[in-house]
Parts: structure tokens; sequence; C-alpha cells
């Protein structure tokens, strides 16, 4: 059995932060260059009562209006803000969405690689014949674990959800992959209180970055140089492998979506790997890095705006928290 | 590439208003030195030198010449 993909759905919430908003707020900065740099305009950021469940319920109404629920038999989440310790999501959202019980369902705690595993997950799943109809969510609110005061961090990152239908097909549309991890990085992205190794500390002192933004240890903490190098390092080489498992040539490729991190990381990548730039995809001026759900977003936005097409092969590139990466070429 | 170049050029590829830097100019001193420009230093520094620079070399610079020294004094040409 083969695997494809069928729709997807977005939800972003409903408040936006603007550019403007943050320098009124931190007078630091000017928006507009933000904007030219980080290819950021605003993002959209969750309700202090929104979850990350409560945003993959609503991405998957959207692609559920179209779709009979009753096919679907697995529901995976991606997600490292999850409503509960336990019980899982992934089995709220089952009962919320009123999708069969003779479903496998779980969470996988993943950041920006984690739509690309989703993939590989479902691809695997519908293979061996455990599911034939997979619903994968990749959802996010990295602004609840980011500092008030930190103007960097508020800057880059959004809130959003995608919901994404893969299901059995009698062609191969998900082709080979490349995954990677290399967990020396773990300090370098981080919230290292609330989990079981350092509990949540309300007394936790505050520190400074060097561009004297506020965090503490309860906080996410993202060390920008030495996640710039990890993606310098870890990309190309895995575009490069991904082509040679996949036997194809950088030319053959009609397109290709990276993870939105920032436009002028990802911009960076395209030129030292040699996209020519009417192939690769930016644009997260309107969400900002959304994690985990920005290859979804963007996929789903270019195949509106017509920049991919049926037939189209095109490259998936996820990178980051961990560190983790994951790289795969699809067909439209 | 010589030292004063390499200042005038860095601080262009960073988008630094005020381009009269010396090779004393205090990095931290410099309006625009946020993490965007450290991220500009490490690209440039990769494209010019294809050399790596870690976060805890980044932090431990103080001006534009201990950037020299880090990428290697031998690598420039006499002014």
């Amino acid at each position: 059995m083969a695997a494809k993909i069928k729709a997807i759905g977005v939800y972003l919430p409903e408040f936006v932060l603007t550019n403007i908003q943050l320098a009124n707020d931190f007078g630091r900065w000017e928006p507009e260059k933000i904007e030219s740099k980080l290819g950021i305009k605003e993002r959209h950021i969750s309700a202090e009562n929104e979850t990350a469940g409560d945003m993959a319920y609503y991405a998957a109404l959207k692609v559920l209006a179209n779709y009979d629920k009753g096919k679907i038999d697995m529901l995976i989440l991606c997600t490292q803000s999850p409503d509960y310790f336990l019980p899982t999501t992934a089995c709220v959202l089952q009962n919320r969405l009123g999708l069969k019980t003779d479903l496998c369902a779980y969470d996988f705690n993943l950041g920006c690689s984690g739509f690309v595993y989703g993939l590989a997950m479902a691809k695997s799943f519908i293979k061996t014949g455990i599911a034939s109809s997979v619903l994968l969510l990749t959802s996010e609110t990295y602004s609840k674990h980011i500092h008030p005061n930190d103007l960097a961090l508020k800057t880059v990152f959004g809130d959003g959800a995608a919901a994404t239908i893969i299901e059995s097909s009698d062609e191969e549309h998900i082709f080979e992959f490349i995954l990677g991890t290399d967990g020396s990085g773990k300090d370098n992205l981080i919230v290292p209180n609330g989990g079981f190794r350092h509990a949540y500390n309300p007394l936790s002192e505050e520190k400074k970055t060097d561009s004297d933004d506020i965090y503490t240890d309860n906080n996410l903490f993202m060390n920008g140089p030495e996640i710039f190098n990890f993606t310098n390092d870890a990309v190309p080489k895995a575009i490069e492998q991904c082509l040679i498992k996949n036997n194809m040539s950088l030319d053959e490729v009609d397109y290709f979506i990276f993870h939105q991190a920032n436009k002028y990381m990802i911009e960076y990548l395209r030129k030292k790997i040699g996209i020519p730039k009417e192939k690769f995809y930016i644009n997260m001026l309107s969400t900002g890095n959304t994690v985990s759900a920005t290859i979804p977003i963007a996929f789903s936005d270019a195949l509106n705006n017509g920049k991919i097409t049926q037939g189209n092969k095109v490259l998936l590139c996820g990178f980051g928290v961990g560190y983790s990466w994951g790289t795969v070429i699809v067909e439209v | 590439m010589k030292k004063n170049e390499f200042v005038n050029q860095l601080s262009e590829y960073c988008e630094f208003e005020n381009n009269n830097f010396t090779l004393d100019t205090l990095l931290k001193s410099i309006d625009e030195y946020d993490s965007l420009a450290v991220m500009s230093i490490i690209a440039f520094i990769d494209e010019n030198f294809q050399m790596k620079l870690t976060g805890v070399q980044l932090r431990e610079l103080t001006d534009f010449k201990s950037l020299i020294v880090l990428i290697g004094v031998d690598k420039f040409e006499n002014d």
C-alpha cells in the first residue's frame, strides 16, 4: 500500500501581534527593518485559555469539513505544549472530534522537524496496513513558554496549527525520508523547567540575553547563533542525502518548502544549497515561526496560490529543537 | 583581505548604519549589534573564511580586532 497527502486545514488564533505593537511595547527596534530581515510582519498568539489541543481541534474541523471523518483510523498530534501531562491530547481529540474508537491515537513531542516525522509515521502505518487514513495534527503555542520581556523570541515565534490527512493510495506520493538527530544541541533550544528533571520554579531568577532580553529557566531559551550553525551544517547535508536516496537531482525537484524559521536563516540556506529563488517558498509574513505547523501552513498556501500544482515533486525539510531534522520528497 | 577592508565589508554586510568603525570599535557599542547582527557575522565568516564560529566564541568577542584574532591574523593582508 502507498500513501499520499490528501488535504490540509490551517488554524491561526484570532489575536494578531504586529511588529508595530512590539516596537511600541519595547521601544528598541524598527518594525520595517525586522520585517525586511526576518520576513515577519505579524504573528498570531493563542488566547490565555486556548491550548494547542484547542488549535489542533479547529484545524481538524477545517480539514474534516470536506472529508468523511468515519474513514480516519489514526490520529497523531505533534506538539511540545500538550494540554496535560496525561492523558494524551490526541486521545482527548478523538472524542472531541467525534472520531470512531477503533482508531490509533498518540502524541509525539517534536518541534520544527515534527511535520516530516509525522509524514514518516503516517506513511509507515499505511504501508504496513495498520492504518489507511491518518489525521496528522501539528499544533504549537510557544508564546506560552516565552517570557513577556523577551523581544527576540516574541518577534520570531507565532502560534498556529495544521491538520493534514494522509491516506492510502495506489501509487506512492510520499517518497524516501532522511531523518536525523543530534541531542548534543539540547541546551540551545530548551524550556529547562517544568518537566521532572527540573520542576517549574515560580522563584526562578531572571536572566538577561546578550540582546538584553529577559528570561528565566521556566521560559523558552534559544541560542540563536548555535541554532544557525546547526542548520548551516545539518540542512545542506540532509538535502543532499535526500536527493541521493530518491535518486533525484536538485533540478528535478519542482519546489522546496523548508521549515519557516525566519527569512534570514532560510534564505541563507537557499543560497548555500543553490536552490533557485523561484522554486523556494518564503512566506511567514503574517504567521512568524509556528514551529511544527510552518511546513503544512506553507504547503497549503503554496497549493492555494498555485505555486505548486498536481504532479509537482516538492521537497520538505524541517529542522530545529532537539536537534532534530527531517527531509522528504512528496508528489502533489 | 586587509583588516580595514574586513571592518568595512563586515559592517556593510551586517547593515550597520555608521560605517566609520575601526579595529578598536567595541561591537556591543554599535546600535544595531543584536542577535540578527550576530547571525550576519556567522554568515559572513562562513562565506569568506569557511569557518564556523561557536556561540561561546561570539559571546567573548569585544572589538573587530578580537574577531580578526579569532579568524587568524595570518588570513589577512597587511594594511
